[in-house]
């Protein structure tokens, strides 16, 4: 098995829905401890698996056919006129170098499901793992000092005494836009594969070799609102063609 | 990256440490030739056996969980921090072996320790240089001359510390003649650096790369934290163009030609020492200081 996530980039509003539900299911787990440090003060940082950037793409035409911003050539790069929330958390990478580095031992790879996890009772603070995750997924738990990292909600998704439909990590469950699907990519079938398959994946830092579990669903591309006029008018064109010439004055 | 003084003593001590156990017992060798008497060496030894042992404590100050210390050493198969670890500690062992040679007249152990204790010092330094050499992470480091500058700048600072222990032994044996070895590798060394100023990979990756959308430009808008992470704390340190200039001026001056012409030119070999192990912290803290880890793209860095 090869458990990850899908996290598509098309619907994801950037809510920080996942982040939260993360921290709540983690923050009292076994595996977990999330801390906050100085939550309600004037600097409030914390521990957290799962945080959410929001970016602006310029004009990768692909994405934006609609003209914005000056309309002289509709060939050329329009201005930031897109954007994108990107929820990152560790990728469970096939070469999980943070594994390789770690002095210890505590940080491990399972074999059976490809879940990269970190034993708290080896791990002796040294940050290394930290500064070998090109996804800054690791943080350091500043109470314990030992390093945190999602754990894919290992001690939720095997749990028998949840429904089957609550077998999930808590982000995917608590996604409002279902933007996040868990699954096994080693299975073509599951969902996460077919969606990876069909919609095509974001390649990030590929050329460092990591070879991360986790897919990033790339945006759709929208479609095209055609202003022509067709050659046989309904009145129904004849309507969409004057609300279009409306829109686009 | 943030420059964690525990770790630049650790790298700057130990190196010299190791280089001047290394350049003690080449001299040892030819004790004859260069008339060394067994209290300087044993003075000389003690001198290299504290520098690295201060700097494997201070190796363990920046462990945020000091307890587990001991699971260190398990994945030597792996971790070249775990390496770099195993072979320091099989130092001491190694030293016990030869002083009890050298004291129990057994000439036939001790040029077997000898060798081993040679060859374990230069693996120590290559496995310091290696935990940083071998992040794909950090481009500026990732790079074959970090592991040679490792053992090429502790076999150096070593070098020039061995006339200043020379320097201790009794007057009857004369003056300590140009020392060659360290003039020699210090000019190396200001090659090596040079070289590393102006070749070290940087610009490698963009903030395209990171997110995967490769036409047009991207920014970040929103990083999604009001105050610091554990990242921008741990990888968003920067340091100002002119300080970076300055303290790179330091470094070549300190670390290199000041050394250089002193142990040229004069017989201050103590204060050759000095400056030049100044001139490697400062150039310590800058290999971390301007190393910049590819999750600052995530943070809105266009290029590292």
């Amino acid at each position: 098995m090869r458990l990850g996530l899908a996290i598509d980039l098309d619907t994801c509003v950037g809510c920080h829905a996942c982040a939260v539900a993360c921290k709540e299911w983690n923050g009292q787990s076994l595996m977990g401890g999330a801390p906050d440090y100085d939550a309600y003060g004037k600097a409030p940082s914390g521990t957290w698996y799962n945080r959410i950037r929001h970016y602006e793409l310029e004009g990768d035409p692909t994405y934006s056919p609609h003209q914005c911003g000056s309309k002289a050539d509709p060939s050329a790069h329009q201005p930031l006129s897109k954007t994108i929330n990107v929820p990152m958390s560790c990728m469970h990478c096939e070469e999980a170098h943070c594994v390789t580095v770690c002095p210890t031992g505590a940080s491990y790879k399972r074999a059976e499901d490809g879940i990269v996890l970190v034993d708290p009772s080896r791990c002796m603070g040294c940050n290394y793992c930290a500064w070998a995750c090109p996804y800054g997924a690791r943080e350091l738990d500043q109470d314990e000092g030992v390093m945190k990292k999602c754990t894919l909600c290992v001690d939720r998704i095997y749990d028998a005494q949840l429904a089957e439909a609550d077998r999930q990590p808590a982000c995917v469950l608590a996604c409002p836009t279902h933007a996040r699907h868990f699954g096994d990519y080693d299975d073509p079938q599951s969902k996460v594969s077919l969606l990876a398959a069909s919609r095509g994946t974001q390649s990030m830092l590929d050329d460092l070799g990591y070879k991360p579990t986790n897919a990033y669903l790339s945006p759709r591309k929208p479609v095209e609102v055609k202003t022509e006029l067709p050659l046989r008018q309904g009145l129904s064109d004849k309507a969409k063609a004057f609300v279009n010439r409306l829109i686009q004055l | 990256m943030k420059p964690a003084l525990s770790v630049i003593f650790f790298t700057v001590a130990s190196g010299a440490g190791l280089g001047l156990l290394v350049w003690l017992l080449v001299a040892s060798l030819m004790a004859n030739h260069i008339r060394m008497d067994a209290t300087t060496f044993y003075q000389g030894a003690a001198i290299a056996a504290a520098l690295i042992t201060a700097g494997l404590f201070a190796s363990t100050l920046h462990l945020a969980n000091r307890k587990n210390v001991i699971y260190a050493l398990t994945r030597v198969r792996t971790s070249w921090l775990a390496r770099e670890g195993a072979f320091a500690i099989a130092l001491y062992p190694l030293a016990a072996l030869h002083l009890y040679g050298l004291q129990s007249g057994m000439p036939q152990l001790t040029p077997i320790t000898l060798g081993l204790l040679i060859a374990d010092c230069i693996v120590v330094l290559y496995c310091t240089g290696m935990i940083y050499g071998c992040l794909k992470t950090i481009p500026r480091w990732n790079t074959w001359m970090t592991p040679v500058k490792y053992v090429l700048f502790g076999l150096m600072s070593g070098a020039v510390l061995l006339p200043a222990v020379l320097t201790l032994r009794p007057v009857e044996i004369g003056p300590v003649g140009r020392p060659m070895v360290a003039i020699v590798l210090l000019a190396l060394g200001l090659v090596l650096y040079l070289t590393y100023l102006v070749k070290n990979p940087r610009n490698q990756h963009t903030i395209n790369d990171a997110l995967g959308f490769q036409q047009g430009k991207v920014r970040l808008l929103d990083v999604g934290h009001s105050h610091g992470t554990f990242l921008t704390n741990e990888f968003g340190f920067s340091v100002a163009r002119d300080k970076a200039r300055l303290l790179r001026w330091i470094a070549i001056a300190c670390g290199f030609i000041v050394p250089l012409i002193l142990c040229y030119f004069s017989q201050w070999f103590w204060t050759a020492s000095i400056i030049c192990l100044v001139g490697l912290l400062v150039e310590r803290w800058l290999f971390f200081a301007e190393a910049e880890h590819v999750v600052r793209l995530y943070h809105g860095q266009q290029r590292v």
